[in-house]
């Protein structure tokens, strides 16, 4: 006999020329993982959102514990014992991490905050929670994307809720901290706490939810249990077609060296030498704190480092600033769309123009010519197949995943040689995905080159050419063709000491 | 009716509509009000003030602020003064001033890109610091007495339109186009609405800070200008709180404070509703201790609007 925490009775969300969710019912029991999927903007986080109280549904019910409730901001629906990590990290960038965890419940002696005892329990909340390598005196801003992430869970489970959403949490994070992750979960079932978790990792789903609900295009399209059904199955549900492959890699001859890097130093990153070659796709994989981003950024010349010599076409130059690699034909595209790649509050053409406009692309003498500059913008729009009301739309009210396109077109459009790609598909659903890897897949085709640094193994394993892995700011291996393996891979990245060999 | 939907989204709109009605109120409690002579009058007294609002409206943009502006408008008087009762050239006295103007952007910009202060604090400095120098160069005296062609820009006229509110015009058309037309434009509302995306994005955000605090620098530059030609004097304690009214109207304009929302537009009909209700007020005879409160009240009105109208749009997380 099983007992409802919480019902979701005819569900709908009406924004300005958007149904974002169209009768929508869903069911949780006690002690249940439930799986929520569905292709990008298929209406999962407003879904989240209005159980969270941040929205209010335009029609139906919520019930918690068969009596219903009405919550009218995120306070209420915190005290009734609901806790979200929502997709979007909100945490105060210059506060530190305990003050994040805590913020709203500093405990307080005669009016003054007691640090010492919000350092302990913050200290106490992240080691039970295996995240003891971050520090609660850190500041917030100071944090890689994915220990904030960690932070955003720590911060939701120190509610002790009955009910904990997850709205893609582990977007940011690499292996050993999904699986710690995991560990929390089962834990957190043991005592009986109710899961409503969305990914678009449908390995994840399959490893910890009990059932799944599949919504598409805002609607109930199916709810099912986990012992019933497969990935091919759900798969075809989300997006209402088949899908054969996950993957895409074509055949395509790699031409000669377009980079190289030798003995870049900086206070994280060792002695790293690296080469590229013209239509290649270059995997980085590491985890965590390797210097993975890092890498890609002292390349690009957002992060002071030291190189001995970097070679473009032979040619040897120098790049001390972004603008500098980017008039080189060299872009980054960040991973933290909200922090470091989005203007939030403006359209998504404005967004999508932006860095090509730094290289004079529609402008004669520094006056813009709009005409062009929106032409080009929607042409790329169209090419990434943005789900969006129209390309005047706040980038802000897009769906995570379409905003990840608007990034990939921002980078794209200036048509750059060499194409450094952080984590492109994060929060990015199945069938878009491939869309980006046949993207990939063309731009090598087409002569450019691409370094694809992913926290998904498979992904790397399947659109690149040539491997590197990396661990504690060092390349430790290279691993071409027949050598791409998981396995040997993963060995390479979970050393801890430094004996690590430069490629 | 898309398009008046649309029109009531822009916040300038709202505050134009607040400019009619305000003005439409003061016509019927005094005759004068809508006189030709009087609107130029309040023309004519916004120009000093909107030409330092439209340095200001370039700080705010990138989420950034200046609060020397009035004391730095009363060195360059004080400076200028002192060179013109010295004999020195006026063409070279208006060129000195203008790199007086540059040269405090300058500093401000170093301080805040190289150096990592605040803005708030950098200028808040600088004013203490700039008004400390007119009393020094001035001895705390009114200088006065300059010659005719000087005062041309705060007193003179072109067919009966005066000088100082052709300057304001250009000033502000120019300044619109610079921020609505070009790349440098874009990239300072870039700057102020996510700075490490700018930076990504190729803009080399340490220039654009700079920028735009040379353009307040200019800017007061200018009006420090205008305003010792119309009094054809320099008073050490002149625009004493100037830099209120000024952020007073590039937020009643519809600038936010934290950046990338703004128009030069919204900031001159920000600082006209400012020139209404000061006249309006002097026309009824309101005591000066009242004035102040209301134009407060006013500030305090046009920011609320602003926030209700915010919170519609987006539920807060
Ligand atoms: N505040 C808003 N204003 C207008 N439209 C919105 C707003 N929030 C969401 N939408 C729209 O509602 C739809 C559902 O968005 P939602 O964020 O719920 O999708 P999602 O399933 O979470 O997608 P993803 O997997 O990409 O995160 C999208 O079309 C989105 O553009
Ligand atoms: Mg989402």
């Amino acid at each position: 006999m099983t007992t409802s925490a919480l019902e979701l009775k005819g569900i709908s969300k009406q924004f300005p020329g958007v149904l974002a969710l169209d009768n929508v019912s869903l069911s949780l029991q006690k002690a249940e993982t439930l799986g929520l999927v569905g292709e990008n903007g298929a209406g999962k986080s407003t879904l989240i959102k209005i159980i969270g109280g941040a929205y209010k549904a335009s029609q139906g019910k919520i019930l918690l514990a068969n009596r219903e409730v009405v919550f009218n901001s995120t306070q209420e629906s915190l005290e009734k014992g609901i806790s979200i990590v929502y997709q979007e990290l909100n945490l105060i960038p210059h506060l530190s991490v305990a003050e994040n965890i805590f913020i709203n419940r500093l405990n307080q002696t005669n009016g003054f905050v007691n640090w010492k005892k919000l350092y302990n329990d913050a200290t106490e909340i992240l080691s039970s929670n295996g995240m003891a390598d971050i520090n609660p005196r850190a500041m917030v801003a100071d944090l890689a994307i994915g220990q904030k992430q960690s932070v955003e869970i720590a911060k939701a489970l120190s509610y002790n809720s009955k009910i904990l959403l997850l709205d893609e949490p582990t977007s940011s994070l690499a292996g050993p901290e999904i699986q710690n992750l995991f560990k929390i979960i089962s834990r957190l079932k043991e005592k009986e706490i109710s899961i409503i978790y969305i990914s678009h990792h449908l390995d994840e789903i399959f490893e910890i939810c009990d059932r799944v609900q599949v919504l598409r295009d805002g609607k109930n399209i199916d709810t099912v249990a986990i012992s019933e059904t497969d990935t091919n199955s759900i798969v075809s549900k989300m997006v209402g077609r088949d899908i054969e492959d996950i993957y895409f890699k074509e055949e395509h001859s790699i031409g000669e060296n377009i980079l190289e890097i030798k003995g870049l130093n900086d206070h994280y990153l060792k002695n790293i030498n690296l080469n590229l070659k013209r239509s290649e796709v270059l995997g980085i994989y590491g985890l965590m704190g390797s210097g993975r981003t890092e890498l890609l950024k002292a390349i690009y010349g957002a992060r002071k480092s030291k190189i001995e010599s970097i070679k473009l076409n032979g040619k040897e130059i120098t790049i001390k600033h972004p603008i500098d690699a980017i008039k080189q034909g060299i872009i980054y595209s960040s991973e933290d769309r909200k922090s470091e790649n989005l203007f939030f509050g403006n359209p998504i053409w404005k967004n999508i123009s932006y860095l090509a406009l730094q290289t004079g692309s529609f402008s004669n003498y520094n006056f813009i010519a709009h005409g062009s500059e929106l032409a080009k913008s929607k042409d790329y729009y169209d090419k990434l197949n943005v789900k969006a009301p129209n390309i005047e739309a706040d980038v802000y009210n897009l769906s995570g995943g379409n905003q990840q396109k608007v990034c990939l077109a921002k980078a794209l459009i200036n048509e750059p040689d060499i194409i450094l790609l952080d984590e492109p598909t994060r929060g990015i659903d199945v069938g878009a995905k491939l869309e980006i890897y046949k993207l990939i897949a063309n731009l090598a085709g087409a002569g450019k080159s691409i370094i694809l640094v992913s926290s998904e193994l498979p992904e790397i394993i399947g659109s690149s050419d040539r491997v590197y892995s990396m661990a504690n700011g060092q390349i430790t291996q290279e691993f071409i063709g027949e050598e791409i393996n998981e396995k040997d891979i993963l060995r390479y990245c979970l050393q801890k000491d430094d004996f690590g060999v430069s490629a | 009716m898309t398009f008046i939907k649309s029109l009531f989204a822009k916040s300038e709109f709202i505050v134009f509509l607040g400019l009619l009605v305000v003005g439409a109120f003061f016509s019927f409690q005094s005759p004068v009000f809508l006189s030709s002579f009087n609107l130029q009058n309040i023309i004519l007294q916004s120009s000093i003030m909107g030409i330092i609002a439209i340095g200001m409206t370039f700080v705010i943009l990138t989420a950034g602020i200046d609060l020397s502006v009035g004391s730095v408008v009363a060195l360059s008087g004080i400076l200028m003064a002192t060179m013109l009762n010295s004999g020195v050239n006026v063409a070279l006295v208006l060129s000195i001033n203008l790199v007086f103007g540059i040269t405090i952007g300058i500093f401000h910009g170093f301080s805040i890109t190289k150096m990592r202060m605040a803005p708030f604090i950098v200028t808040l400095a600088t004013m203490a610091m700039a008004r400390g120098l007119t009393m020094v160069v001035s001895d705390g005296r009114t200088l006065f007495a300059f010659p005719e062609s000087f005062n041309y820009f705060g007193a003179g006229k072109v067919a009966s339109i005066p000088v100082a509110i052709i300057i304001f015009l250009l000033y502000a058309i120019t300044a619109e186009i610079l921020l609505q037309k070009t790349v440098l434009g874009r990239n300072i509302y870039a700057v102020g609405s996510n700075i490490k995306a700018a930076a990504l994005s190729g803009i080399r955000t340490n220039r654009i800070l700079t920028f735009v605090y040379i353009a307040s620098g200019v800017s007061c530059a200018i009006a420090g200008t205008i305003l010792s030609g119309r009094l054809d004097a320099a008073m050490p304690t002149a625009a004493t709180g100037a830099e209120l009214d000024a952020i007073a109207a590039v937020i009643i304009g519809g600038a936010s404070l934290f950046g990338g929302k703004g128009t030069i537009i919204g900031t001159v009909i920000g600082v006209l509703l400012i020139g209404v209700i000061n006249n309006g007020m002097n026309l009824m005879n309101v005591p000066p201790f009242w004035q102040s409160f209301i134009k407060g009240a006013v500030i305090f009105l046009a920011v609320l609007i602003d926030s209700i109208k915010n919170s519609n749009e987006e539920a807060a997380i």
